[in-house]
């Protein structure tokens, strides 16, 4: 089976974009959270659906996960996969439950002020334009979570290029995995504007 | 996801793990010990492809023809289905339904045609789900996200539930 593969300088823009997205995306919740946020520097790799979804862990395992659709020159998903311990952590920052309709709020702010600040530099970047769509939250199993993400607007997906970047609330252990799914499509644009 | 395995070995246990819009579909033959599991990911297939677990409407003869070389017969043949939920919603407009039910449809209606019953069904609403297929005693469960497992399918299924 042939399947697209994205060159090692296309991979290393998409990961230089992440960074950046990201970067911006970690003061932006650092902001919300009164304290710092480290970030890892992103990954970026292209890889077939059951693959994409293996490498983000146990596909039995909890998540809390919060879904920022992205609609607009690229179609695509910010997820935010929370493990069970961390969301709580990271809700009690604002005395918060996880499970309680305010610590869900909560969680639902985080995922749209992340996903949003990250979306707003890819678009001023590429000059795309993109729009987030109100954010999702579930608490359910990872493997779950990423296929229906993946596969949720019935495209057909080959492979699913996954930009993961990992977010540290200093202070607390707390961390969580940030991605960026694009759609079909999607990824060629976001190369053609950047003139790769 | 999008494969499909099967088995005759007693004892042994196939599983979708993390079924979300995906459908697990298990084929049954409980004479001769032979199941089938399918993880069905889109409800039809573009054209030409060698993914045939991944689109309902190649999966469903695929699956039958594997286990037919394992020694299950056609007309002996019971289904059952998991998955199909919709945990998000992308705004589609209102008359594209969501990929979970259209998976579960284009499941049935492919069984239908093979003129396979349905026996057992754990689908929709809006968590994720595994499932398991037990060969031999040809159990099939499924279980939610922290909750517990269900029996849906298999000799004990009624003993169990009293018990519960």
């Amino acid at each position: 089976m042939s399947t697209p593969i994205y060159s090692d300088v296309q991979l290393d823009a998409l990961r230089e974009l992440a960074n950046i997205g990201s970067g911006q995306a970690a003061a932006a919740l650092s902001q919300l959270l009164g304290r710092p946020v480290d970030i890892s520097v992103p990954t970026a790799a292209a890889l077939p659906l059951a693959d994409a979804v293996a490498v983000s862990g146990d596909p039995d395992a909890p998540r809390y996960g919060i879904l920022v659709p992205i609609i607009g020159d690229m179609d695509a998903s910010v997820v935010l996969l929370v493990p069970e311990e961390d969301a709580v952590t990271l809700t009690s920052v604002f005395g918060l439950e996880p499970a309680s309709e305010d610590g869900r709020s909560m969680l639902a702010e985080v995922g749209n002020i992340l996903g949003t600040s990250y979306i707003n530099v890819l678009a001023q970047m590429t000059g795309m334009g993109m729009e987030p769509a109100p954010p999702q939250v579930t608490h359910d199993m990872l493997g779950a979570i990423l296929a229906s993400v993946l596969l949720g607007r019935g495209d057909d997906v080959d492979v699913a290029l996954v930009l993961d970047s990992a977010l540290e609330v200093e202070g607390e252990s707390c961390s969580m995995s940030f991605l960026l799914l694009p759609q079909p499509g999607g990824v060629d644009e976001l190369l053609g504007r950047i003139g790769l | 996801m999008g494969e499909i395995v099967s088995s005759a070995n007693a004892g042994d246990v196939l599983a979708c793990v993390g079924l979300g819009s995906c459908i697990g579909l298990a084929l049954i033959d409980r004479r001769a010990g032979v199941a089938g599991l399918a993880h069905v990911m889109l409800p039809v297939s573009p054209g030409e492809t060698d993914q045939v677990g991944k689109f309902a409407d190649l999966a469903v003869p695929a699956l039958v023809e594997e286990i037919g070389r394992l020694g299950a017969a056609k007309h002996r043949l019971d289904a059952v289905l998991v998955g199909g939920a919709a945990m998000f919603s992308f705004g589609t407009t209102g008359t594209t339904q969501e990929i979970g039910k259209r998976n579960e449809e284009a499941v049935r209606s492919a069984l239908d045609a093979t003129r396979i019953p349905v026996r057992a069904a754990e689908t929709g609403g809006d968590r994720g789900r595994t499932m398991r297929v037990h060969v031999g005693t040809s159990r099939v469960t499924s279980r939610e996200a922290a909750g517990a497992e269900i029996e849906l399918y298999g000799d004990l299924a009624i003993d169990l539930r009293r018990a519960a």
